[in-house]
């Protein structure tokens, strides 16, 4: 028990620190980089004008003053009001973020169906022209940008074909090709990982042994392959996963996409402070609460890390 | 003004040669709709619907829809009549302005000459800290004797008071709602006389706007006009050629073929301003005229206009955009002649010193292919000239710090129709391109700016232009078209200077 709550202790201090590293390093990068003031004024706005707006907006106090009340309320939940949108930037975020779940979780799922059965299939039936074309497609997947990906489908399946809308959020038809360009990557790693990793144990002694006393060469892929190579594909995994819902800029931006990732580039390049910190303390926080996960579900994956 | 992601052009240029190669979809050459829907895409989202707190162009797309103006410029580049049926100068400093009767706010609040006092007064209230404070800086003060009169008086003479009401700054808002609900939630819920209003928005996806039943100007042509925000060119404009909007913005010029056949097709303005290499005129070699002379005649726009513009734009024959009061006719398109640019360059005194473009990517259109293509017309004349690329938000603060290094890019707009509110407002004393001071040149703008003699003001302006071409605190380039892609159902007709409007004055659906 004592055990289990250092465990979680070491792991959730580690957590606390980490996020509060990632805004420190946002916070002091954004103020490094410029001033949100000239993109909110029109061009011809005298000098006056702008100190003026600096001061209504608390970016003429020392920095440290100003961190000081960033730490404060960020503790409290509060991340201050979006200079660009003028409303309080949790409420700016937590508008964004359905759309970005509703993407993320379908490239994940979609990802993870199609990648771990094809990669364990290439793996059984290496050096098949099965293997070769999941492999050149996984190679592709890896290798072309999202961006093309995407544009890709746009123009073949929407415009071409005339099948599926080129863009914005809707019903399920919306849905398909971003999730699919999203999920490409993903997708192609866990498939070409999950190939090399069964490939590995299906060397291993004990598959010899299953084999030799007489297991169905089913029983031995399900059972002693797969969760024995499951360490490795869960790492990947879980790492993709957060990936998929914080990162997914380029999708969002191809597919007019209303989720988070834009709204951080777009928050940069406007200098909306407030709306950046925002949004990288919830997509670190959720790529540590991911990597806990993991932490725990290699525990029960593997005795010898479970923590005694 | 001019707001393009920088992405766009990189973008668009690959993708859409694969298109070409595509068949067209959709309905054969639809030229008339039964939609009772219009979806506009443009090339950004908006981020606020206080009129008085954006003058971005995505913004002002919008809200130029939402709330009227006491005047309203038109695509033909005239003045006509808004909130305010006549106006008339009274004196020298004196505007009297007649307004219309039974104009009800969405709300059903009447509109009457104590919203227009309030609205205009609000702009430069310290308290409402608006980002239109600059826009009245002439106004005395304002009174409004009786719900249907507003005098405005200003400080000097101000001839292009109207002209100025009809821009961003000039929208009307209701001042009891506005009052009662608060700046934010009047933000939120924006309440005006035009001839949309708000139904609702979801950032960065779409904002439903319904068409105002009773609007003073005739019901709009549809029943609700939606706008979407597609950042990227390519999906934009196959969003466009697969039928999923009606209208495109931002339609960069070498996709005008595409766009304009089968069922779409291009509508342009020539932009109500031009595109210019700002001129630190402070700097060696800079501040020496005989350089800048050499250095505008090195360059061969016709090439330009040709290859990087696809023929969407012409040459500037001076600092006065061609539409504008004052342009004037005569004067021929600014030349090339790169032997006379090699005599003055060696009349100069020229000794080599580096002239740097600090360009953007997509901050205006074409603006780092025509930095590498002037730099190279500049190194044939021997002029150590060279690119580099910096950020948008770097250039907003080099703006503002006065700060660049050479030249930068520049798209003045006319905000007014007349070079006062293009060179005098920009390069004028105090003003955010100031780095260039002629005495002459700032006695006669200060002058035309307060003169309500139209003649005086001509003779100007002329003069002003002779001094400019000599001097180049602008190296002008081009005034291009700004393009947008349409359904040939669509009747529409853009303003030049970005004002994007749905009244019944300038767009209707085709039905059968």
């Amino acid at each position: 028990m004592r055990g289990l709550l250092g465990f979680f202790g070491t792991r959730l201090v580690r957590a606390v620190v980490a996020v509060w590293l990632v805004s420190t390093v946002v916070f002091v990068v954004m103020r490094l980089s410029g001033d949100p003031v000239p993109l909110l004024l029109p061009p011809d706005a005298p000098h006056s004008e702008i100190l003026r707006v600096r001061k209504d907006l608390g970016l003429d106090r020392p920095i440290g003053v100003q961190y000081a009340v960033f730490l404060g309320n960020t503790l409290r939940g509060d991340f201050g009001r979006s200079i660009h949108f003028r409303e309080p930037a949790v409420t700016v975020v937590r508008g964004y973020l359905p759309a970005s779940l509703e993407l993320g979780l379908t490239a994940f799922a979609l990802a993870v169906v199609a990648a771990v059965p094809i990669g364990l299939l290439s793996a059984v039936r290496r050096n098949t022209a099965l293997d070769h074309a999941a492999m050149g497609f996984a190679l592709i997947g890896q290798s072309a940008p999202t961006f093309f990906i995407g544009i890709l489908f746009i123009l073949i399946v929407s415009l071409g074909l005339g099948l599926l809308p080129t863009g914005g959020r809707g019903d399920w038809r919306h849905l398909v090709l971003p999730a699919l360009t999203l999920g490409a990557f993903a997708m192609a790693s866990i498939a070409r990982l999950t190939r090399s990793a069964v490939l590995e144990v299906l060397r291993a002694d004990y598959i010899r042994t299953a084999r030799a006393k007489g297991l169905a060469e089913r029983l031995v892929v399900a059972k002693h392959t797969l969760k024995n190579a499951a360490l490795p594909i869960v790492t990947i995994t879980g790492l993709q996963f957060g990936t998929l819902l914080g990162g997914a800029v380029v999708t969002e931006t191809v597919f007019a996409w209303p989720g988070i990732g834009r709204l951080a580039v777009q928050s940069i390049y406007n200098r909306d402070y407030p709306v950046v910190q925002c949004t990288v303390f919830l997509s670190a926080l959720m790529f540590i609460a991911i990597n806990l996960a993991i932490d725990v579900v290699y525990g029960f994956l593997d005795p010898r890390i479970r923590p005694r | 003004m001019a707001q393009i992601t920088r992405r766009e052009w990189l973008t668009g240029a690959a993708a859409l040669g694969a298109a070409a190669a595509l068949p067209a979809v959709g309905p054969a050459a639809a030229q008339t709709t039964q939609k009772r829907e219009l979806v506009v895409a443009q090339g950004g989202d908006i981020s606020k619907f206080d009129p008085h707190f954006s003058t971005a162009s995505n913004d002002i797309r919008i809200s130029f829809n939402i709330f009227d103006n006491l005047t309203s410029r038109h695509p033909d580049g005239k003045l006509y009549p808004g909130l305010a049926t006549e106006w008339k100068l009274q004196g020298q400093t004196t505007w009297a302005f007649k307004l219309r009767q039974g104009v009800k706010f969405h709300n059903g609040d009447p509109f009457t000459s104590a919203d227009a006092k309030a609205s205009l007064e609000r702009t430069y209230d310290p308290n409402a800290k608006t980002m239109v404070a600059t826009v009245y800086t002439t106004v005395d003060r304002i009174e409004a004797p009786d719900p249907l009169t507003l005098l405005i008086h200003t400080k000097k003479p101000d001839p292009l008071l109207p002209a100025r009401l009809g821009f961003y700054g000039g929208q009307i808002v209701p001042k009891n709602y506005l009052a009662s609900v608060g700046a934010d939630a009047f933000n939120a819920r924006p309440v005006g006389t035009g001839p949309v209003r708000f139904v609702s928005w979801v950032k960065d996806d779409r904002l439903v706007l319904e068409a105002s039943p009773d609007y003073w100007g005739g019901r709009i042509d549809v029943d609700r006009v939606v706008f979407r925000s597609i950042p990227e060119t390519a999906p934009r404009i196959a969003s466009l050629l697969k039928g999923e909007v009606d209208v495109i913005t931002q339609l960069p010029p070498d996709h005008y073929e595409r766009v304009n056949s089968g069922p779409t097709q291009v509508r342009g303005a020539l932009y109500a301003g031009l595109y210019v290499l700002g001129v630190n005129s402070k700097r060696p070699p800079l501040d020496n005229p005989l350089v800048k002379q050499a250095l505008s005649l090195a360059i061969d726009r016709e090439l330009i206009v040709k290859e990087l513009w696809r023929g969407r734009g012409i040459i500037p024959s001076s600092p006065i955009a061609k539409g504008d009061n004052h342009w004037d006719a005569s004067l021929p398109p600014l030349p090339y002649n790169a032997s006379e640019a090699r005599e003055r360059l060696k009349k100069s005194g020229y000794k080599g010193e580096e002239v740097v473009i600090e360009t953007t990517v997509g901050y205006t259109a074409n603006d780092k292919p025509m930095s590498e293509a002037i730099v190279a017309m500049w190194r044939d004349i021997g002029v150590n000239a060279k690119v580099e690329v910096v950020e948008y938000s770097v250039r907003a603060q080099k703006n503002r710090d006065k700060s660049f290094k050479g030249m930068w890019w520049s798209d003045p707009t006319s905000t007014l129709g007349d070079p006062d509110g293009m060179m005098w407002r920009l390069l004028g004393p105090g003003g955010p391109q100031d780095y260039w001071r002629h005495a002459r040149w700032d006695e006669l703008g200060d002058k035309a700016r307060f003169s309500v003699d139209e003649k005086f003001r001509a003779e100007a302006y002329k003069e002003m232009t002779k001094i400019f071409l000599e001097h180049n605190p602008w190296i002008i380039v081009i005034q291009p078209y700004e393009d947008y892609g349409v359904q040939r159902y669509v009747d529409w007709v853009p303003n030049p200077n970005q004002q994007f409007e749905v009244r019944r004055f300038n767009f209707r659906m085709r039905r059968t």
